[in-house]
């Protein structure tokens, strides 16, 4: 019998929002069988690396904790992260704003000599301000002289790293820290309080959650949102409307590094208390929220499911390097096996792809 | 959309609280002498550094085969910061007995733990601060740094050794201080330049600051980074090096006359071994440091086990002949042989730090007659003259 | 000290340091003179450098490790290809997560490799005529390796063949204006494929260099970024191969003098450069008329996909 299977791929108008979860869904497992390969080469059974890995990050209330505490500032991150994407802004530079936030929350915390009260308010608000400035001078560059935006925002994470690792080696060295390249603890006023027997520190998770749903709201329901949304759709639409490319840069960048500002804040008032090597106030969030940012499909509310999704992911690896024994470089197999099926998915977004038999 | 979207968000949070409230912690009863005991080992590096966590890995491994009733877990590459994460996983989900932490930045977190979890032992690596459960520990290397720097002095023809270095802390503003005493004790013109490449593993920058000691005139080698570069860039000029923490013999068999190699398993097998006998407790502890050296065995001198010094530098080390206020004319390899024995003995005749010595300002730091206590060697911030470099 | 010694160190330690960092940045520059932005280079490095250290210390000879690196990172940046060319997707995603992969995958099976020493490793070459130049004898001269030299000579080739013949006019076109090159019959896809190919394999001997030759060993995470300064020095060389050279040595110099000066200059200053650099360069070519001669290819990092009637 003779016959032939015919492809035919069209480009498909709007992939509703089902479409999209089912595909994201079938990307991540995928992605999930291909590492289970690597599983297999170490003698450990996929299926039951796998079963370890979700009852260690959700299976009990310790491994549940650390999952959220890691989702904390890729929650941050990531919101902030699909405002500027929804406004084509390729922000690459959440790493050092982040690590930019942290900076201003220790300045605020050591150096300012506000009373108590006030102290942790100042560091929010600190810290937001280093991340927004941060990200707002790639965003100039951008409107104003047209710099790429993925090459400023990428280099600008570097010249952070190495201004951190400049503060705790000369002027922020703390005296009590015995030649070792820490800031002094900060004093207790400027702890964040944590959820009983956890490292959750409440109060960045609410701020997230909360900001998550008020950047939902600014997206879809309010004038700004509507010119971001236009500038990301339809660059020449928006010209012709009037939109000021100009004034809806600063502002998503303003946003989205402020957001990255206060994850550094969270992360320095509510896990380290002082400021120490960049590699360890963050574990790269500042990168993995960009692939967050990315699997919500920059909808700043399903930022909570996917930040999640990938706090699960960063504490399995401790599954991986605890309980299973296995190269903690694993995780970065995964997280590169992710990434490249989700944006290979894509493209069923982008097309449709129908197969039709002929005889 | 928005209805089908926050329901998907709605059931996620519902389930999270539910998990949240059902699961309860279970913890096990503290540990009961002569019973299976199970030790959890935290690492800063990855343990394929061939540097620090390499070594104690090495040791992990040691004990695992010596002892039948024991069982070990790892975690490699614990960010500063994250060990309290680590210490509650293998406490709570595997179930250890006893913790390692094994960096000074994981001091704190670790005493935080120590007093969360009364029950438990913990022993932290190379810090100061310890808690009725939880001991201080260090296999120091400032004796062997002391013997390699004999070395160094008496083979240098430039009159200028090299030491590059990791950070400026504490251990290793010791190890250089004695090192530079040896150097002078050997030849007393001679210096010590220095090099901080601030990271503990970084192989270029090792390089290029080995490479930059050799621009400025330096012929002999020492080093703290995790990896062998120095001792290469050293052999391919035809330099004298010594190998830090791992034997390094092999990466240039020529050149690397001696150097500092770890036995942490010294430590991790005597402390196992009194908490499985019942000796020491989660309440016994405050007072316990293991400041191990030479005498203890913790810490041998060699270009790899069992190879004191290189052969091919020893009629070299034989014939070089200096004055010793005690020992009268001795050459350099009889006076390391006889260095090595005072330091080994249960006494310690000798010490590297015996006054007086004096600071590169001039200041007199320890008297004639005096030693440097533990405490002033752990938190020794003076720069022995000597040293050419900077210091911060 | 002589000034003479000075210039030679530094400028010899120039050569050694900055021929990885060159080659990466040759390979960099023609990817993205395709359009395809590749911010895969530490990967595809870090892969080299593991698949020649476990090549020659199979092998025993240094030269197959080398081979080796420039395979593997020639296959390996094929992914980001197919990723961004044939499924147009987002570039900045996909070159992220070749690096990833890169990390993950050289660091897992690099397991158990370290500590090793290779049996043979790249040798030195003095050339005992030229070595007795004044100045540039010891430089250039002595102490040198085979690579360093090859990658010296890759500088005007891959010049020549960017702005003197058509096939160099057909790669700037197709980053420029792909719609432009494929309505005069060029395969945008193909020339990109070859392009991204050409930074794999560069990126790949850069990766070997380090294990085989600059510091023969195998070390978990050896790149340590030089993937990232890579990407800066593209920018830095306005995409010239010619700038690209001078940018390499200018800062594999400064990075060496940073080590010798270091009772003067902070280190982390001098770390943060090539980026601050970077940024400033952007800035400066990001203008009305540099933007056409030296700036950016214009559809760097935007997927082609032909206007269908």
């Amino acid at each position: 019998m003779t016959g032939r299977v015919d492809f035919k791929i069209e480009r498909r108008p709007v992939a509703s929002g089902f479409i999209v979860f089912l595909v994201s869904l079938i990307a991540i497992f995928a992605a999930l069988v291909v590492a289970g390969i690597f599983f297999r080469i170490y003698g450990v059974s996929p299926i039951r690396a796998y079963q370890q890995i979700l009852r260690g990050s959700l299976g009990n209330s310790f491994g549940l904790a650390e999952t959220v505490r890691r989702a904390i500032p890729l929650l941050l991150c990531g919101v902030g992260l699909t405002i500027a994407f929804r406004a084509l802004f390729w922000n690459i530079g959440a790493e050092g704003q982040l690590l930019m936030g942290a900076v201003a929350a220790t300045g605020v915390a050591l150096f300012s000599g506000l009373p108590g009260p006030l102290l942790l308010p100042a560091m929010f608000i600190g810290g937001f301000i280093g991340g927004a400035v941060w990200g707002l001078i790639p965003a100039i560059l951008k409107v104003i002289l047209g710099v790429n935006d993925v090459i400023t925002t990428l280099m600008m994470n570097y010249v952070a790293i190495y201004f951190v690792e400049w503060l705790i080696h000369g002027p922020w060295k703390g005296p009590s820290a015995r030649g070792f390249a820490y800031s002094d603890t900060f004093p207790r006023a400027a702890w964040l309080p944590t959820i009983y027997g956890t490292r959750i520190h409440w109060p960045t998770l609410v701020l997230g959650l909360v900001l998550a749903v008020v950047m939902y709201i600014l997206v879809n329901y309010t004038r700004s949102g509507f010119e971001i949304r236009v500038i990301g759709e339809n660059p020449d639409a928006a010209k012709y409307a009037g939109i000021s490319q100009f004034k809806t840069t600063l502002l998503v960048m303003f946003i989205s590094g402020g957001f990255a500002g206060l994850a550094g804040v969270g992360e320095i008032a509510g896990i380290h208390m002082r400021l120490l090597g960049p590699s360890h106030i963050s574990m790269g969030y500042g990168y993995t929220a960009i692939i967050v940012a990315w699997l919500a499909r920059r909808n700043p509310l399903a930022v909570i499911i996917t930040s999640l999704l990938f706090g699960v992911i960063m504490s399995g690896g401790d599954v991986i390097k605890v309980s299973l024994g296995l190269p903690f470089q694993l995780i970065n197999v995964f997280n590169g096996l992710i990434l490249f099926f989700l944006i290979g998915s894509e493209i069923l977004l982008r097309y449709k792809i129908s197969f039709s038999l002929r005889r | 959309m928005f209805t089908q979207r926050s329901k998907v968000v709605l059931v996620t949070a519902l389930a999270i609280a539910v998990i949240f409230s059902l699961t309860s912690v279970t913890m096990a009863k503290e540990y009961v002498p002569g019973t299976p005991l199970k030790a959890g080992f935290i690492y800063v590096g990855p343990i394929g550094d061939l540097g620090w966590s390499h070594a104690h890995d090495e040791a992990r491994r040691i004990c695992e085969d010596t002892f039948p009733w024991l069982e070990t877990v790892y975690v490699e590459s614990v960010a500063e910061g994250s060990e309290g994460l680590y210490i509650d996983k293998l406490i709570r989900e595997e179930g250890c007995d006893v913790i390692f932490t094994t960096s000074f930045g994981f001091m704190d977190g670790t005493l935080i733990s120590a007093q969360k979890y009364p029950d438990k032992i913990f022993a932290h690596c190379s810090g100061f601060k310890r808690n009725p459960n939880m001991m201080t520990y260090m296999a120091d290397f400032y004796q062997i740094y002391y013997l390699n720097g004999l070395i160094a002095g008496a083979l240098t023809k430039t009159n200028k050794t090299a030491y590059v270095g990791a950070f400026p802390i504490p251990e290793l503003k010791r190890h250089m201080g004695a090192f530079t005493v040896g150097v002078r004790e050997a030849k007393p013109k001679a210096e010590v330049h220095i090099r901080w490449i601030y990271e503990w593993f970084s192989p270029t920058a090792a390089k290029e600051a080995a490479e930059a000691l050799i621009a400025d005139g330096c012929d002999v080698f020492a080093f703290t980074e995790d990896s062998p570069t120095v001792v290469q860039v050293a052999a391919e000029k035809g330099f004298p090096s010594f190998g830090h923490y791992s034997p390094m013999y092999d990466f240039s068999p020529e050149h690397v006359v001696s150097g500092q190699i770890a036995h942490w398993e010294e430590i991790y097998l005597d402390f196992l071994a009194k908490v499985y006998a019942g000796a020491y407790t989660a309440h016994n502890l405050a007072d316990v440091d293991y400041w191990w050296l030479l005498k203890e065995k913790a810490v041998e001198m060699g270009a790899k086990p069992g190879m004191l010094i290189n052969p091919t530098y020893e009629d070299e080390l034989k014939a070089i002949h200096i004055n010793d206020p005690v020992l009268g004319m001795i050459s350099v390899y009889d006076l390391v042989l006889k260095r090595l024995e005072q330091m080994a003995d249960p006494s310690m005749v000798f010490d590297p730090f015996n006054g007086p010595i004096y600071d590169r300002e001039g200041n007199l730091r320890v008297p004639e007659g005096l030693r440097m206590s533990v405490f002033e060697l752990t938190t020794m911030d003076w720069a022995v003259d000597g040293i050419v470099g900077p210091w911060e | 000290m002589g000034w003479e010694t000075w210039i030679i160190t530094t400028l010899s330690r120039s050569l050694a340091y900055g021929t990885p960092l060159l080659l990466g940045t040759l390979g960099e520059i023609y990817a993205e003179r395709s359009g395809v932005l590749n911010l895969g280079v530490e990967g595809m490095m870090i892969m080299g450098a593991y698949s020649a250290f476990t090549t020659a210390y199979i092998t025993g000879n240094p030269w197959m490790g080398i081979l080796m690196a420039a395979i593997v990172g020639g296959v390996f940046s094929l992914i980001h290809a197919f990723a961004s060319v044939t499924l147009k997707a987002n570039q900045v995603v996909s070159g992220l997560s070749l690096t990833m992969l890169g990390l993950g995958l050289s660091g897992m099976f690099g397991r158990g490799w370290e500590g090793k020493p290779l049996p043979a490793t790249i040798p030195k070459i003095t050339i005992s005529g030229l070595s007795k130049i004044p100045l540039l004898g010891p430089i250039f001269f002595e102490g040198q390796n085979l690579i360093v030299y090859m990658t010296i000579l890759l500088v005007p080739l891959l010049w020549y063949i960017l702005y003197r013949t058509r096939i160099g006019i057909t790669i700037r076109s197709v980053g420029e204006s792909p719609a432009t090159a494929d309505s005069l019959g060029i395969s945008v896809a193909r020339v990109r494929y070859v392009c991204v190919f050409i930074g794999g394999i560069l990126a790949g001997l850069s990766g070997g260099y380090l294990s085989v030759a600059y510091r023969p060993a195998w070390t978990e995470g050896m790149t340590a970024g030089m993937g990232w300064i890579v990407i800066a020095l593209t920018i830095f060389a306005f995409w010239n191969p010619v700038y690209g050279m001078l940018g390499a040595y200018l800062f594999a110099a400064l990075y060496h003098l940073a080590f010798r000066l270091q009772l003067w200059v902070s280190p982390e200053l001098l770390k943060a450069m090539p980026y601050a650099f970077a940024i400033l360069v952007l800035i400066f070519v990001s203008r009305g008329t540099l933007q056409k001669r030296m700036g950016a290819p214009a559809a760097l990092g935007l997927p082609y996909t032909r206007e269908e009637e």
